[in-house]
């Protein structure tokens, strides 16, 4: 709990080391922050493309399914680029830690910040395309309504999810540089076990489909779907399951990274 | 081992109210790195998992004591330096004052706040403008972000950088580059300012600008932790010196002092080196044929050589016609010790061992005092000296004492020769020893004499 306070702390250098990666990102291109925007919105042109006409949906439940992927894709890059960024945060800014008197915590923590703007940014995108969906521009309307209040707090459980795993990951990578390397893997695993393509009640029963359950993103992606693609409200079993998992997560994340904070300036 | 530690040091205000009147105060500090060896280098996640315990991976294997109970305590208001020679231990120090690692043992209580100038522009980000820098740059070094804004125009203005500021910090040249980092981190405006080896970038006027701000700094009361190799520096601007040794305190006391020791110090080391220098030298000239010379017109005897146009750096190193051969050429110190590293006033003795190639009635022992500039400082021989030749038959050892060494400090080369009463020289060598002479005062030139002064009339002096 005193560490997060430290965190808290922390505020306005967080802030503008944030303000500065996001910035940074876009120095230099002529578009500038419409990359933000446009990214997504050719990501849905192409999901479009694909899955209305080469591609025709196979399950109703996920239909329209341009815009059930890219509902659960968005949050999904979030959560990998903070991941990614978040292990490598330590070592990318080691001058920090051995030159001069800096918070540790705060680099994954502007890691998963940054990525976040990125994703709020697009966040008007998927709420335009959800409109159009509303209207039937996908073919058949997606209900868009209350559920939308459901998102806020989806944005914070995610948040806190990555802040425990990035803190984790930037301190273990600091001692095993090969970590790096895994997560590519392990990522693009986990992209295929989280219900992202797919949802969790389509899988036919089995075993395997018991064991996907088990994956500690899946109520968080849920949660995603039920109240941007289904416009309802999660049941309480999801909420309680991806808060836990949350919470888990960042209490572990800091414990490992408090454990090792000591080592930082001499091991980066 | 508790660990004191002022309250954190980003914090805004983070002063302590009560002002005592030690500002930094170490006891017993030791700092251990810890060394992971083999398994460290090769040590990866998979092999942690598989093999040995995941903890056991983070144990280190060997450890390196880099300071071992050091303790001192600076006053606040006091510019405090540390010198010592590379790896005793000062960037250690530094490091651990300015809070970056932790003592391994022994606490360490610093009050107020501390900014360290260690590297500067540590933080910047290349992309971004030198103005949005300074601003999260002094937002690390612990400022707010209104402060920053006010600080600003004078930060810009301190840097000289007015024209670039709105430039991305890539497009710096380093010493501009180092000149932001060392505006905004003199504007944090700290209790204790630690300072690196930074004034050595950087051009000549701008390092005088840093220069002044640190005694301004000193000025205002505020303490200095000053870490330097530039002797002239630290005794310039320390009020107190702590002279670290391999790790440990090896003195502390005011700039006068510990500089002098420092020095000592190092010619000792010095002469360890010279030794070994000087057995290698001996060995190739042993081995070098001599060159037979034409006639005495063109050989520059020992006593001559004051006279004569010293010799081309080119010539060779030894010639002669081997009528009688140098074996060696040694320096010893007052107690018949062989070494090459003195200090100034003490006694050297230059000790030459020749052979006769046949009995020798007409010989001269010669042996001359070079710098490294080839300016000859002393030459003298036996025939100056008034010894008169009888009869030279066998290997022989040739003394010059010499009572008292009043050369300056510096590096100096002694000729040796035997040579005919008329200069045809037998055995000449060049550059045959090689010794250093130190001088616990910084004083000029390559004489050194003994000396005092006397002043009468309106001047005191104040206590040092």
């Amino acid at each position: 709990m005193e560490r997060l306070r430290d965190l808290w702390r922390h505020r306005a250098l967080v802030g503008v080391l944030v303000a500065r990666e996001v910035k940074a990102r876009y120095r230099g291109s002529v578009l500038g922050f419409f990359w933000s925007l446009l990214n997504p919105l050719l990501m849905l042109a192409v999901y479009a493309l694909v899955f209305q006409l080469l591609l025709p949906n196979r399950s109703p439940s996920t239909s329209p399914y341009a815009l059930f992927l890219f509902c659960g894709l968005l949050p999904w890059n979030w959560l990998s680029s903070s991941i990614s960024d978040g292990a490598a945060s330590l070592l990318t800014h080691g001058a920090l830690l051995r030159k001069i008197l800096f918070p540790a915590e705060v680099l994954p923590a502007v890691a998963v910040f940054a990525q976040g703007v990125h994703f709020l940014l697009a966040l008007p995108v998927l709420l335009a395309a959800l409109l159009a969906g509303a209207f039937g521009a996908f073919g058949p309307r997606v209900p868009l309504g209350w559920a939308l209040v459901q998102v806020p707090l989806l944005l914070i459980l995610q948040a806190v999810l990555l802040l425990g795993i990035a803190l984790f990951l930037s301190a273990l990578t600091v001692h095993f540089r090969d970590v790096k390397d895994l997560l590519q893997t392990v990522l693009s695993v986990l992209f295929f076990a989280t219900p992202i393509l797919y949802t969790l009640k389509d899988l036919p029963k089995g075993r395997i489909t018991g064991l996907l359950a088990l994956n500690p993103f899946a109520p968080l992606f849920s949660g995603w779907h039920d109240a941007l693609f289904y416009g309802r409200f999660s049941p309480p079993g999801t909420w309680a399951a991806a808060t836990g998992i949350s919470l888990v997560a960042l209490a572990i994340g800091w414990a490992f990274f408090d454990r090792l904070r000591d080592s930082f300036p001499e091991a980066v | 081992m508790g660990v004191l530690r002022p309250p954190p040091r980003l914090l805004p205000g983070g002063r302590l109210s009560a002002r005592s009147p030690v500002a930094v105060e170490a006891r017993d500090l030791s700092k251990v790195y810890r060394r992971w060896g083999r398994t460290r280098a090769f040590g990866t996640l998979k092999s942690a998992l598989l093999g040995r315990g995941f903890g056991k991976v983070l144990e280190p294997s060997e450890t390196v004591s880099a300071l071992s109970a050091v303790s001192f305590d600076v006053r606040r208001g006091e510019t405090f330096g540390v010198i010592g020679a590379n790896g005793s231990g000062k960037s250690t120090l530094l490091k651990l004052v300015a809070g970056l690692f932790k003592p391994t043992s022994g606490t360490l209580r610093v009050d107020g706040k501390v900014s360290a100038l260690i590297e500067l522009g540590a933080g910047f980000h290349p992309e971004i403008s030198g103005r949005e820098n300074v601003v999260i740059n002094g937002v690390m070094l612990g400022l707010t972000r209104r402060e920053i804004e006010r600080k600003l125009p004078s930060i810009i203005e301190f840097s000289g950088l007015s024209e670039f500021i709105d430039e991305p910090v890539k497009t710096y040249s380093s010493g501009m580059y180092v000149r932001l980092g060392f505006a905004v981190a003199v504007h944090v405006d700290p209790d204790v300012l630690v300072v690196d080896e930074v004034l050595a970038v950087g051009d000549e006027a701008f390092a005088r600008r840093c220069l002044d701000t640190i005694k301004e700094f000193s000025a205002r009361g505020k303490t200095i932790f000053f870490v330097s190799h530039s002797l002239a520096l630290v005794e310039e601007l320390c009020d107190r010196v702590l002279y670290l040794s391999g790790g440990r305190v090896a003195g502390l006391a005011e700039p006068r002092e510990m500089l002098a020791a420092y020095r000592l110090d190092v010619s000792a080391g010095e002469g360890t080196r010279l030794l070994a220098e000087h057995a290698v030298e001996q060995a190739s000239l042993r081995a070098e044929e001599s060159v037979p010379v034409p006639g005495p017109a063109t050989a520059s005897a020992p006593e001559t050589a004051s006279e004569v146009e010293a010799p081309p750096a080119e010539r060779a190193r030894r010639w002669g016609d081997r009528s009688a051969t140098i074996d060696g050429v040694r320096l010893l110190g007052a107690a018949g010790d062989e070494r090459y590293a003195f200090r100034t006033g003490e006694p050297v003795t230059v000790e030459i061992e020749a052979t006769p190639a046949r009995p020798l009635s007409d010989f001269v022992f010669g042996v001359g005092l070079f710098t490294p500039e080839d300016v000859c400082v002393h030459g003298t021989n036996t025939e100056i000296d008034g010894f008169m030749p009888g009869e030279f038959d066998g290997p022989a050892r040739v003394r010059l004492a010499i009572g008292s060494c009043d050369l300056g400090p510096g590096t100096y080369l002694i000729d040796v020769a035997v040579h005919a009463r008329n200069g045809t020289p037998y055995d000449y060598w060049r550059g045959a020893c090689r010794f250093r002479v130190d001088s616990p005062r910084p004083e000029a030139g390559i004489w050194s004499p003994e000396r005092s002064w006397s002043i009468d009339g309106g001047v005191s002096w104040a206590r040092t």
